[in-house]
């Protein structure tokens, strides 16, 4: 056991440090960011930002090389995360993509779907949504009702409608799930472009940031076969190999620390910092974080040793979650005009935690998942 | 980074584990006893060169030798022979080793057992030997062994480590309860988890209860942070990790025992059963060195500056 970055992982991180700096413009602070990596105005930037990253081989460094990596490991993956959070995720929704969306093809495509896909997604110049959640669903996935029914000629017809769908409106792909059968899980994932006849995405407003929010509505689309991925009604292993990777695929400490110490720059700045209450909060949050990143890094750690992880997993996401969730308290008890026009960074994490304890599965279906799969607990 | 033992460490590790496999259980003189300290256990320690462990193998394994150390029911003292005095001094002193600060009118955690002390004296460091007639027992529900002088010791006697040596010391306290914490929430929550599959209500295990369920996980995800934190920070050797995996550890107690004994019910509070050796040794560490947010207060100076 031992805790420290190699030369060649810290050489990475500090490439990443100065090309991120090149990259964003002037004006990423001001016009960009501040309105969230969903919105149209990050989505828009990320096809620039995340081109330029792949012409400098950075942006998906840790896939194979046959698939236009660099052969990299899940660290070289967690450490561009990391950086890029820092940054204000410059990359906009393209990170799932490099996450696993890819990686999933990889494991579960077609030779024609990784043709199609996987270089466009390795040039940085698409963004895709996922068709998970469904209206009065939750996080009982399980129990969608979208359905793609077969067709005389073999393609499918599919109707139904996914909500909440971040970056819908300005996706060009939906990693989409609908229902093939009758059994619970008879479930199959669909790689469909978004400009199939017969979606329709609705967007409305909400707390957490632009384009976040959406409906998408699938009216007798008709989807070829060859955008099933994966057998009929099989695609549970693929959704649940996905949503490991978005459980711990977010350095929300990372960024947490982050606003933590521009919250206390500013308590500082206003004579505020000296409070011995405070500064205790302050320790306090940054213990949660440096506990959250641990866990994190364990699973980073299994990842690199089993290609992928598991239950630990969702530890790290509770863990994460209780860190966040005082972090969000903390702000709001000593610097909450950063929701009225203060500091953008420190209300937008505030604003894109709204969810973290909702997305990826409900934080009570992470406690649920370690109750059974690390504790053995039984079932009622 | 890698989060597994290397073969060394767990060569030692096993080695601990099977030294202290008979140790599992009190034994029979100690039956019913809020704490027992197991004086031959921590005479093989010492006879078997354990408290040696930082200096020829380093701080992580020294840390794992106080973790595997705080899985027992049975109380030693191993953070300050292990971790805290190797690094404050070339030469330390015969253990076991209490701790002592603040009013030492009052009783003090390990130095009914100590052969030495370390002092923090608000500005210096001493190291005192302890005269066994100058320490009465005190009675306590906390699991390990306190006492209290009869008359104040002379510390103008002791060995003078200096100021330079407060910071030392507490990031290796801080270090040490860190790592006991760990251990014992690595036997309290397990050993809870089993004995709520077994413990029947409404005829289901208890267990299977999604309320019990949930805040089960909440400990199980504490405790796998836990050991974590204290390893990291015995690995770093940064006074702020200690100071971040004692604050953890320390505010997490409450939340610990509290769900620990409630899932246990009235058998828990009993000494006939296991389960306040170990929740009742974390609420003895849960004040050590300044308490959480005595650490937490420390982090935030070493992270963002002394307060103006």
């Amino acid at each position: 056991m031992e805790f420290a970055w190699t030369a060649e992982q810290d050489a990475y991180r500090q490439k990443l440090k100065t090309t991120i700096e090149e990259l964003l413009p002037d004006n990423w602070t001001t016009d960009i960011a501040p309105h969230s990596y969903g919105s149209k105005e990050q989505i828009e930037y990320s096809r620039t930002f995340c081109a330029q990253l792949a012409e400098r081989g950075l942006l998906v460094q840790q896939w194979p090389s046959e698939y236009g990596g660099g052969d990299g490991d899940p660290w070289q993956q967690w450490i561009l995360a990391e950086e890029m959070m820092l940054a204000g995720e410059p990359r906009g929704p393209q990170y799932m993509n490099v996450n696993w969306i890819g990686p999933a093809l990889m494991a579960h495509g077609t030779p024609e779907q990784k043709a199609e896909h996987l270089a466009r997604i390795a040039s940085g110049k698409v963004v895709w949504c996922q068709g998970f959640s469904e209206p009065g669903g939750g996080s009982d996935l399980a129990g969608m009702k979208t359905k793609a029914e077969r067709q005389e000629d073999g393609s499918y017809l599919i109707n139904g409608s996914k909500i909440w769908t971040s970056y819908s409106p300005f996706a060009d792909y939906c990693f989409l799930l609908a229902r093939t059968g009758e059994q619970k899980k008879a479930i199959s994932i669909f790689l469909i472009p978004m400009s199939l006849k017969g979606i329709e995405v609705h967007t409305f407003p909400g707390l957490v940031g632009k384009g976040h929010l959406n409906q998408v509505y699938f009216t007798d689309v008709v989807v070829p076969e060859s955008m099933r991925m994966g057998e009929e009604g099989q695609a549970w292993p693929i959704i649940t190999y996905a949503l490991r990777f978005e459980r711990v695929s977010v350095a929300r400490f990372h960024i947490g620390r982050k606003v933590l110490d521009r919250c206390v720059a500013q308590l500082q700045a206003e004579g505020r910092f000296s409070d011995t209450a405070v500064r205790v909060r302050a320790g306090r949050i940054a213990a949660l974080l440096e506990a959250g990143r641990l866990l994190s890094y364990y699973v980073i750690d299994q990842r690199v040793k089993q290609g992928s992880d598991d239950v630990n997993g969702n530890i790290a996401r509770v863990s994460v979650s209780a860190a966040t969730m005082e972090l969000q308290a903390f702000i709001m008890d000593y610097v909450p005009d950063a929701l009225t026009g203060g500091d953008y960074v420190i209300n937008e994490f505030f604003r894109a935690n709204l969810s973290s304890t909702i997305a990826a599965g409900a934080y009570e279906v992470q406690l649920n998942l370690i109750a059974h799969g690390a504790l053995n607990l039984p079932r009622s | 980074m890698d989060f597994d033992l290397t073969d060394d460490q767990q060569t030692l590790v096993s080695s601990l584990q099977s030294m202290f496999a008979p140790y599992g259980e009190i034994p029979e003189e100690g039956r019913g006893a809020k704490s027992y300290f197991a004086a031959d256990l921590q005479r093989k320690l010492v006879n078997g060169g354990f408290f040696h462990t930082a200096r020829e193998a380093g701080n992580l394994e020294a840390a794992l030798l106080v973790l595997e150390a705080g899985r027992l029911p049975v109380t030693v003292e191993a953070g300050a022979s292990a971790l805290v005095a190797p690094n404050l001094m070339a030469n330390p002193p015969e253990g076991p080793i209490a701790l002592l600060s603040g009013d030492l009118k009052k009783a003090q955690r390990m130095l009914s057992v100590a052969r030495h002390a370390i002092v923090d004296t608000g500005d210096d460091v001493v190291v005192i030997p302890i005269d066994p007639e100058n320490v009465e027992p005190v009675e306590t529900m906390l699991a390990a062994p306190f006492g209290r002088f009869r008359t104040p010791p002379d510390l103008s006697k002791g060995r003078r480590l200096g100021a330079e040596a407060r910071p030392v010391l507490h990031q290796w306290s801080r270090v040490a309860l860190a790592a006991e914490c760990a251990g014992a929430a690595e036997s309290a929550v397990p050993f809870t988890v089993e004995y709520v599959k077994l413990r029947k209500a409404f005829d289901q295990p208890i267990g299977s209860f999604q309320a019990v369920q949930h805040r089960l996980a909440q400990c199980w995800q504490i405790m796998r942070a836990l050991r974590y934190n204290a390893l990291h920070a015995a690995w770093t050797g940064d006074p702020v990790r200690a100071d971040l995996a004692a604050t953890y550890a320390q505010m997490h107690v409450q939340k610990l025992v509290f769900d620990l004994h409630q899932f246990h019910g009235a058998i828990g509070i009993t000494t006939e059963y296991k389960l306040h050796y170990w929740t009742f040794r974390l609420r003895s560490l849960q004040p050590e060195t300044g308490g959480a947010d005595g650490a937490a207060l420390a982090a935030a100076d070493k992270l963002w500056g002394a307060a103006a």
